[in-house]
Parts: C-alpha cells; structure tokens; sequence
C-alpha cells in the first residue's frame, strides 16, 4: 500500500473493464463527477536524474510539474511552471522551487521525453436511499497514445468519516466482481511500452572480476563494458543533447588507452598501439568542443571574477566560443556519423570481441590480481619519487607530468576497485582524489592561460576586451599559485609514511609469489 | 478555533437553517468544520440526509468527548463534518448537573476538536438549561435570530437579561434579524428601533425565502442548491459579519 492507501485503509483496486462499476449500482446510485483527461509527456535525463532522484517531472499543454515518484499516479504537484514544452536543462525555467530542483536533479544533463500517456480521473459518489453520499471513488486509467490503448485502470475506495462500514461493503462488492489489489505503476507501464526504462549509469561499473581472472580475460571484459559505455553516449553526441554525452565519451576513451598502457604484456603489443592510436585520434578530434564546452559552462564564474566594468567586452569573447562551438558541434556530428569512424570503432569492439582469439602474450594468463597490485604498487612508488622532487620552481611541465601519473594509477585503481579488500579503496582514492582535484586546479588555470592569450593572438580584440583578458589572465595566475601550495600539502598527506605503509601492505606482493619474472617482463 | 452558537429560547426563528448554512459558509470561506447538532429533533442532521447519532455514554468529559468523535460524520461537502443528534441529548441536563463544574464541561469537551476544526457551529434546542448555559460558556458568539416581532422581542429581553443576572459576557450575544418581510410594516418598525438598544445586533438581514422553505426538500443547505439567491447571499454577508469581515448587505 502507498501512503495514501495506507492513511485511508483501503488498498488501489485493479479493474476489469467489465462489468467496471456497474456492480455497484444494485446497492447504491452512482453519480459521477466530470471526467479529466490529460495528456502528460515524462522527462528525465541519460543519467534518470529525476527518476532515482525520487520524482517525476512531467508537462501537460505547456505545464511542467514536478511531483515525488511514490506518489504513483501524477497527482498534486509539488512545484510547477507554465513554459512551453521545449525546456532542456534547468537553468530554463524560472519559478525559484522548480529551476532549483531541477538544479540538483539534473545538474549539466539536458532533459528528454522519456515517455508519453494519456492520464484519466474521475470521481464517483455513491448514495444511499436518503441520497447521502456513504462512499466515493477514485477511478484513474493510464493508456498509451498511439495507438491509444488502455494500460491500467484502477479504482481507489475513498471512505468518508463515519461511513466506514459502507466503504468496506463497496470494496466487498468490488472485488466481489474481480477487483484486486493492484500493485501496478502507470508510470512504469508507460516506460516499459516506450522501451525507456530507468537504469543507473555510471563511468565505473562493477566487471565481475576475481584475483584469479586471467588477465587477457579480465582486461578484455573491462574494455567492452567501457566501449558500450562509449557506444552509449554517441546518440546524445549526434543530437548534442548536453555536453556530457561528449565529456564521458572522451573520458572512456581516454580510460581505455590508459588501461591498454598500463597492464603490456597482456595482448599482443603492436596490435595494442595501433589501437590506442586510434583512440588517440578520436579523442583529439573532439578536443575543441570539448575546450569549448568548458569555458562556456564556465561562463559565469569567469564574468564574476572580474570587475563589472570588463563583463560586457569580456561576454563578447563567451559569444564567439558560442558561434565557434556551432561549427565544432556540426564537424563533431559529421564525423561520429561517418561511417569511416563506424568503422574504426567496430574495429576495436571486434578487436575485443570475446569469440576473437589472438596469438599468446607474456601476461596474457597470468591471475590478474597480483599483476595488477605489483603495477599499482610501482606507480604509487614511481608518483612519490616525482613528488620528492617538486619544489615551488618546478616548471608547470613537471606537475603536469605528476598529474598524468596519478590519473593513471587512478584508474588502475578505479577499474580494479572490487579486487582491493576493505576499505581501503575508499581512503586511498579520498586522498588520490583531493590531490588529483588540487592537480586539475592547477592544469586547468594553466591551460586556460595559454588559451586566452591564444584567443588574444587570434582575434586581435579591442581595448576593453584585452583589459578584461588581462584581468583574467592574472586571476588565473593567481590561482595556479595557490594550486602549487595547496599540491604541496596534499603530496605530503598521499607519500606519507602512513600512506605508503597501506599502499605495501595492500598492493606489495611478496616475492615468493612471484613465480615467474612475467610480472616484471610485462611491466616493463 | 471558533465557536459559533446558533440559539434561540423561541423556536421556528431559523435557528437550525442559520446554522447549517453558516457552516457550509464557514467551509466556503475555508475553515474546516464541525457542526454539532444539540437539538434531539435533529432536524440539522436530517438537512445533510443523515440519521440520529449513536448513543452517547456521558459519564464523564472524556467518555462525552469520545463519544462525540466517534459519531463524527463527513457530510457530502468537503471539510464540513456533523455529529447528528440524539433523542438521548435531552438528558445532556441531568449529566452536565452531575459532573463537577457543571456550567463549564462542554467549552472542555470542544476543546478536544480544536486541531481538528477551525470552527465549531453549535445548533441549540430552544430553551434556556444547564446545557444552553454550558453553551454559552463555551461559544465565542451566540447567534440568534429574531424574527422582527414583539414575542421575539420579548425573548430576545429575557436572554439578555439572564446574561445580565448570570454575569455572562453580554458581547458574545450576536442578534440578527430573521424571516424578514419588507413589506410588513411591523418588522420595519421594529427593525429600525430594536438595534439600537444591542450594540451586538448584526447588520445582515435574512430575508423570508420560499428557498429557505424548500430545504427540507432538497435535504441540502441552501447555499449548495440556490448558491446565488437573495437569502444565499445574506447568509455569506452574515457569516462574514460573524467572523468580523466587512459586510455589504446584499
């Protein structure tokens, strides 16, 4: 029973069509209250924000509302907003309670329809002989639109006070002619017939493996879940839908060459550069957008760390990334709708493919467990060496270096997550994970620099707008002068002595385990 | 919470038809509501096509409290509730005798209803006993209605003056003029003199209607069957005189 079941007593009933209510009418008048009829279309988000947020987010003849998804049937709106039945992402709507709920539900994704259905209600009252009413009904139905067919249609009892002996005769009667309690959700109904059903999305599934999996068996498995993570994300790339679609595609991308260079020896080594080539070359193709899709989502905490004065001249620099990105987007469509890069892509899925054998490797059978901790284990070394020698001098290069290294091991450890005991995943990747955050801050306001001075290069702006570069460009200077302090600490929090004893302890593995010098050969 | 008495020592004033509609005003005008009628003819409950009550055990405030929310009954208008009457109520007078602080027990028992409701209407019998005292002891304005002839007059003199002798709050006494014939010449007299000696009298008048009448047949207020007639709307102005609205006599 929902909530409101549970408040009145009585449980939602499910209705033949026949004989309907009709078995009612021998005991009781029945006299019905108009009927409403709406035709509501749901939205959510690749991700199902609303969905696993709780709610539903539907719009009815330019009406969006938001109810909580328990409710079961569309009912009383928590919060709506009049707009026309085209709105993307939050930032659209206007209403204070809405557009900050969709904040939170929708963050950078764009909505789409996810399903669409015609909604029915009518009340009925019955009477008794002196015409009181002793009873009402709730009857909703739920019907897909085209072609329009009848999903559901149940009755709620809605006894009134002192009249609950009669509600219990009505539901007797009721069920007496085949109602039952129905445990069916019209919204469910409705995204089963539509084919959209709310799954979690996520950039790091479980893989099912074991310490034990055969490395080539294990990397092979890890590397067709992310492609059909990246098959995933291409219709939203096509439609541009939000740039999210782009930024996980690329992080996949990106994740699955590091993990080809992180475990050589595993499939044959010339294949495997060839084919983070290839990835390589998709992912660059896609670096403008992506350039561009950051700074514009960056577009006003940039205005606002400058002075009001230089915001106007400074926007002007934010509308031509805008009409850049225009023409990324069309290049980038073009070339995800190739078949040449269909091509490429089938390529490496076919590579991967589980019924594909290739010619044997060094590690190819070796337990994936211990190979992958022995290579975790020398990359946290190989990141402390680098981290003793940053000083305040050390050119941005060598950060970024540091940067790269520790995005490697993290993903290591992302992928391999489930193989590493305890809770020790959840600390070391807090503390990778702050200073990677410290890292990024640092690579991000240096990259930023050299592009605006770029776009200074390329535009030749006026006065105004140079001034408001300049500003800009010193804040971000700025700012990757704290980052450098600020990765200092968090250096010496990760290469602790504590820190690096949980690193031996977990991912060291004896050299009596070792059996052969695969381990090593293949790390080389 | 408010506690509105509709009473009359006189009977056939419009004593129950002013408290069924000043309910339903009350609910129109969003107050949830109870009504209770306390008249063991039980015509108010009849108005809402319901039957008498369950027999009440009253031993006790609490045994009556109980008893009383367990014959709560929804009406067919959405949070407008009745608990019918009882042939039984004519003994509220040998209970309430029996009960310590006798004149008090009733405004207690309503207590108990306050989350509930944000308004209680009370439909009175027609005399004056220890049951009409405990209700006005418990009323924030008792309602009556005078129908502008001399007897009324009369009667209205003799509440007033058992106010007076009982030392009960003169101002919660609320007159108003009932079954209004404008062309009789007696009801004109009286209504332009008798006012001035109430400043209580309220100003909305409820005109004599054959609609009023019909109530009986329709088994509904009137406000839910002639929303719009004359004396529909003077029972609207009347209830927002009550609850200290501006009034503009229809």
């Amino acid at each position: 029973m929902n909530e409101r079941e549970q408040k009145n007593g009585f449980a939602c009933l499910q209705l033949p069509d026949e004989p309907g209510l009709e078995c009612l009418r021998s005991r009781w008048d029945l006299e019905s209250w108009p009927l409403e009829t709406r035709n509501l279309v749901f939205w959510d988000t690749f991700e199902w924000g609303v969905w696993f947020g709780g709610y539903l987010l539907y719009s009815c003849e330019n009406l969006y509302q938001l109810t909580e998804r328990l409710e079961r049937w569309p009912g009383k709106p928590l919060y709506e907003e009049a707009a026309p039945e085209s709105r993307r992402f939050w930032q659209e709507f206007e209403t204070g309670p809405l557009r900050k709920a969709l904040r939170d539900l929708l963050g950078l994704r764009g909505l789409t329809a996810v399903a669409e259905g015609s909604f029915r209600r009518q009340l009925h009252d019955l009477r008794n002989e002196a015409g009181k009413v002793i009873c009402r009904l709730e009857l909703r139905s739920v019907s897909e639109l085209k072609p329009e067919k009848m999903l559901l249609q149940v009755c709620q009892v809605l006894p009134l006070r002192g009249y609950e002996t009669e509600a219990r005769e009505v539901t007797a009667c009721l069920t007496g002619a085949g109602a039952a309690p129905c445990e069916q959700n019209p919204v469910d109904l409705l995204l089963q017939k539509s084919g959209n059903l709310p799954h979690r999305y996520t950039l790091r599934p479980d893989f099912g493996l074991e310490k034990a999996t055969p490395a080539r068996e294990a990397i092979g498995t890890i590397v067709r879940t992310m492609l059909a993570v990246v098959h995933a994300n291409l219709p939203g790339i096509l439609h541009d839908l939000d740039t999210e679609f782009l930024h996980d595609y690329r992080i996949c991308l990106r994740k699955i060459r590091s993990l080809l260079s992180l475990v050589k020896g595993v499939y044959p080594a010339a294949d495997i550069q060839q084919i983070r080539a290839t990835l390589g070359d998709l992912a660059r193709q896609t670096n403008r957008l992506r350039d561009l899709d950051v700074y514009l989502l960056a577009r006003e905490e940039y205005l606002g760390l400058v002075p009001p004065v230089f915001r106007p001249a400074l926007s002007s620099m934010f509308d031509d990334f805008l009409t850049e990105r225009e023409t990324e987007v069309r290049n980038v469509i073009a070339l995800h709708a190739s078949s040449a890069f269909q091509q490429l892509l089938h390529e490496v899925s076919e590579f991967f493919a589980e019924e594909i054998s290739h010619s044997t490797s060094p590690a190819a059978e070796l337990p994936v467990g211990p190979l992958v901790f022995a290579r975790i284990y020398r990359r946290y070394r190989k990141i402390c060496k680098i981290a003793a020698g940053i000083t305040v001098s050390t050119p941005d290069a060598g950060i970024h270096q540091l940067r790269i290294e520790c995005k490697k091991l993290r993903y290591l450890m992302e992928f391999f997550n489930e193989l590493i005991p305890g809770d020790v995943p959840t600390l070391l990747q807090k503390q990778l994970r702050r200073l990677q955050g410290r890292l990024g801050e640092f690579n991000d306001a240096s990259v930023q620099q050299s592009s605006l001075l770029d776009y200074r290069e390329r535009h030749t702006p006026g006065p105004e707008v140079a001034l408001g570069l300049g500003g800009l460009i010193s804040i971000l200077y700025q700012r990757q002068q704290q980052s450098r302090t600020l990765i200092g600490q968090s250096l010496d929090e990760f290469c602790s002595a504590s820190t690096a004893a949980i690193f031996k302890r977990t991912f060291n593995i004896p050299a009596s385990l070792i059996k052969t010098d695969h381990y090593r050969q293949a790390d080389q | 919470m408010n506690i509105i008495s509709s009473y009359s020592i006189k009977g056939g004033v419009g004593k129950t038809a002013l408290a069924v509609n000043l309910a339903y005003a009350l609910c129109e005008s969003g107050h949830r509501t109870l009504l209770i009628d306390l008249d063991p003819q039980g015509a108010a409950a009849f108005y809402f096509r319901m039957g008498s009550a369950k027999k009440l055990r009253m031993q006790d405030t609490d045994a009556l409290a109980d008893g009383l929310r367990s014959n709560i009954r929804e009406s067919d208008f959405p949070e407008l509730d009745i608990i019918p009457s009882n042939l039984a109520y004519r003994n509220f007078d040998i209970v309430l005798d029996s009960m310590s602080k006798s004149r008090k027990r009733l405004r207690k028992v309503l207590e108990e209803f306050k989350p509930e409701y944000d308004a209680i209407v009370l439909d009175c019998p027609p005399n004056i006993t220890l049951l009409s005292e405990n209700v006005f002891r418990a009323s924030d304005a008792i309602v009556v209605p005078v129908i502008p002839t001399v007897l009324s007059q009369r009667t209205l003199e003799q509440l007033t003056s058992f106010f007076h002798d009982e030392e009960l709050p003169g101002d919660i006494l609320r007159p108003f003029f009932s079954m209004v014939q404008k062309r009789n010449r007696m009801h004109r007299d009286i209504m332009a003199e008798l006012p001035l000696s109430y400043p209580g009298f309220l100003k909305t008048v409820i005109p004599f209607s054959v609609d009023v009448e019909k109530m009986g047949l329709h088994r509904m207020p009137l406000l839910a069957y002639a929303t719009k007639s004359e004396a529909a709307l003077a029972y609207r102005a009347l209830c927002n005189e009550i609850l200290g609205k501006a009034v503009t006599q229809p």
